[in-house]
Parts: structure tokens; C-alpha cells; sequence
């Protein structure tokens, strides 16, 4: 009779993250459907240099954020690692998870 | 807290994470809990296996929603910014619950600038402890100019090394226990979002790249996360 040895695996913290990676759309989904639902949940589309021209992100009350003109991330198009992606924030609420140079310049001069 | 750039530069790192409850926009999240499905949220004082800042909420047509642990409702997901040198600026504010920062009026002139003596009223600067922190005047003839604080005294006092002008009566100026390369720690408001100004340093461990040093409300601390799941330990 074999014998089995069970050992149990410690997983790092690098992997136990790594599985906690959303899959993105699921099979059959046109990324155009999934990008809108994305859209209407104000989450932060990233779009690969293939798919971003079929993005119209001022028509959704989106910005493109141009301080970082590329970001690394999954296309949501096309569901594709790229080092060159778009990023798309939220307007409304961009300045709760973005600070950029322009906002540091001004808060200089508010009244203290 | 808000995304300000990267130490080394180059190009931000954003994955969308499956979560374990239904964070806010602009926190830090950390490596699952035990039987945790998702990532977990930071407190106030632990940024332990830190993975990155949210930049996106779960919301339902425009408002926050609760994580749903119904069979059959739909996962949730959120972005994260994961980059480990990645630079985070956070608002200082005066208590657990976002109050602006304390504001100070000098009490007893000091000529030769090397102390700052409050007013009867005022917290005292000993405890919680400022020293090692920062001191910096809003008004009068050193408005917007800041110091280290070099040792604090019951008597409302905080002293430094490099003078200072000569302040006057009636000067208004801000401390905090930060300043920059402090690696003590920050405590968070409880919507884990701004960094406490009012204590002394202590808690998720942080480190102060530099300090936005304006008014009462509007000064900023710019911090890196130093126990990152993704920084080689």
C-alpha cells in the first residue's frame, strides 16, 4: 500500500496576493459591455494602446490621467498585460486618490 | 490619502484585486487574513504586508456599497496601486476624527528664534511629545519658514537648533511629530484616509519622504509604505 505524506504549503505573502487577482470580464462578454460596467461603477479603467482609441472617456465623466502618461496594468479591452496603458480616473473623483503637481502648486497659496 | 508619484520614477503598477470588504477609495489594503477571500483593509495603526492604495471604491450606481456575501451576487473588485516606492499624500489632520490641526499662538516673545513659548491653553507640546518633530509659523515674520524641534518642555515650550527670526506676540505656527526621514510610524484618522497630527509618531509603519507645511487644514505628509508584500524582505 503507498503511503501519502500530506505537507502543508506556507504560501508567501506575494502569492496568496497574486491569487487574489480579479480574472476581468468572463468568456463570451464584449469588452465594450464589461468596460461600461466598469464605468458605471466609477472604477479605474486601464486600456492597452490597441484599445484605448475606443474609449470616449469625456462622454462618461472620465479624465485621463496625464501626469503618468503610461501605467502598468491589465487592458480591460482586450484583457492583456501592458506596460503602456492608459489610465482612465473618475472625475468626480479623482482628487480623493490623485495628487498631482498642479494640486501641490496651488495648495501653496491658499490662504493659511 | 491621495497617489503623488513614485520615488524611483517611471510608471505606476495598478491591478484590480478581489476584496474582502467593501473599501474606500484612497486607503491602504494588506494581504488577506486568514480565510479571508480578498484583500483585507488596514487600521489605523497597521499597514502590515501592505499591497497599495485603493483608487477606485465599490459603489452601486455612484454610492458605496457593502461586500455581499450572498450566494450568486457579484464579486467586487477594486484597483490598487501596488508599486512599493510608491509616494502616498496624506492629510495631517488634528484628531481621530479629521479636526484640523491645533494652532498655536506665541505667548512670550523670543529675540534669537531658537523657541517657540505658546499661550495658557494650548496642548501641551511634551505630551504627546513633539521632539524630533516639526514647528512651522503660519504668520508673522517666519510665515511658512520650519524647523526641526529639538527638545519640548512642559511649559509650552519647543526649542530648536537653527534659529529662527525673532517672533512676536501673537504668532500663530503648527507642530507635528514628523519630519522628514522619521520612520516611528503614522496613525490614522478612523476613515483611514488622513494621518494624525495631534500624537506623537507611532503606529502603521510609514516613512515621511517629505512635508507639505502650509495651514491648519491643508498640510500634507508625503509617506511610503515600509512593509510592502511586493518589497523584497
Amino acid at each position: 500500500m503507498s503511503v501519502t505524506i500530506l505537507a502543508k504549503r506556507e504560501f508567501s505573502a506575494k502569492e496568496v496576493v497574486a491569487a487574489q487577482e480579479a480574472p476581468g470580464k468572463t468568456v463570451g462578454r464584449t469588452a465594450g459591455s464589461w468596460v461600461h460596467d466598469l464605468c458605471a461603477l466609477r472604477k479605474v479603467i486601464t486600456l492597452c494602446p490597441l484599445c484605448t482609441h475606443k474609449f470616449n472617456p469625456g462622454r462618461l465623466g472620465y479624465r485621463k490621467e496625464k501626469e503618468f502618461p503610461f501605467v502598468q496594468a491589465k487592458c480591460d479591452g482586450c484583457q492583456t498585460f501592458d506596460v503602456k496603458c492608459s489610465a482612465y480616473f473618475f472625475e468626480e473623483t479623482y482628487h480623493e486618490v490623485r495628487s498631482t503637481a498642479a494640486d501641490r502648486r496651488a495648495e501653496k497659496y491658499k490662504q493659511k | 490619502m491621495q497617489f503623488g508619484y513614485l520615488l524611483g520614477g517611471g510608471t505606476p503598477t495598478i491591478k484590480k484585486y478581489k476584496m474582502a470588504a467593501g473599501h474606500a477609495a484612497g486607503i491602504i489594503v494588506i494581504v488577506p487574513a486568514a480565510n479571508a477571500t480578498g484583500l483585507s483593509t488596514s487600521t489605523t495603526t497597521a499597514w502590515t504586508e501592505s499591497v497599495g492604495l485603493t483608487l477606485d471604491a465599490i459603489t452601486a450606481e455612484g454610492s458605496p456599497v457593502a461586500y455581499s456575501t450572498t450566494q450568486g451576487a457579484v464579486e467586487h473588485l477594486q484597483s490598487v496601486i501596488i508599486n512599493p516606492d510608491a509616494v502616498l499624500r496624506a492629510l495631517l489632520v488634528g484628531s481621530a476624527v479629521n479636526a484640523v490641526l491645533e494652532t498655536r499662538t506665541i505667548g512670550t516673545a523670543s529675540s534669537n528664534g531658537l523657541t517657540a513659548i505658546g499661550t495658557t491653553g494650548d496642548t501641551d507640546p511634551s505630551s504627546p511629545d513633539m521632539d524630533e518633530g516639526s514647528v512651522w509659523y503660519a504668520s508673522g515674520a517666519n510665515g511658512g519658514a520650519s524647523r526641526v524641534i529639538t527638545s519640548t518642555t512642559t511649559t509650552l515650550t519647543v526649542t530648536v537648533i537653527m534659529p529662527f527670526a525673532a517672533n512676536r506676540i501673537g504668532d500663530r505656527y503648527h507642530t507635528i511629530d514628523y519630519a522628514v526621514g522619521n520612520i516611528a510610524g503614522v496613525t490614522m484618522g478612523t476613515n483611514l484616509l488622513n494621518v494624525r497630527g495631534d500624537i506623537a509618531s507611532t503606529g502603521a509603519v510609514a516613512g515621511v519622504v517629505d512635508l507639505e507645511l502650509n495651514g491648519a487644514g491643508n498640510s500634507f505628509l508625503h509617506l511610503v509604505q515600509r512593509d510592502h508584500a511586493f518589497a523584497s524582505s
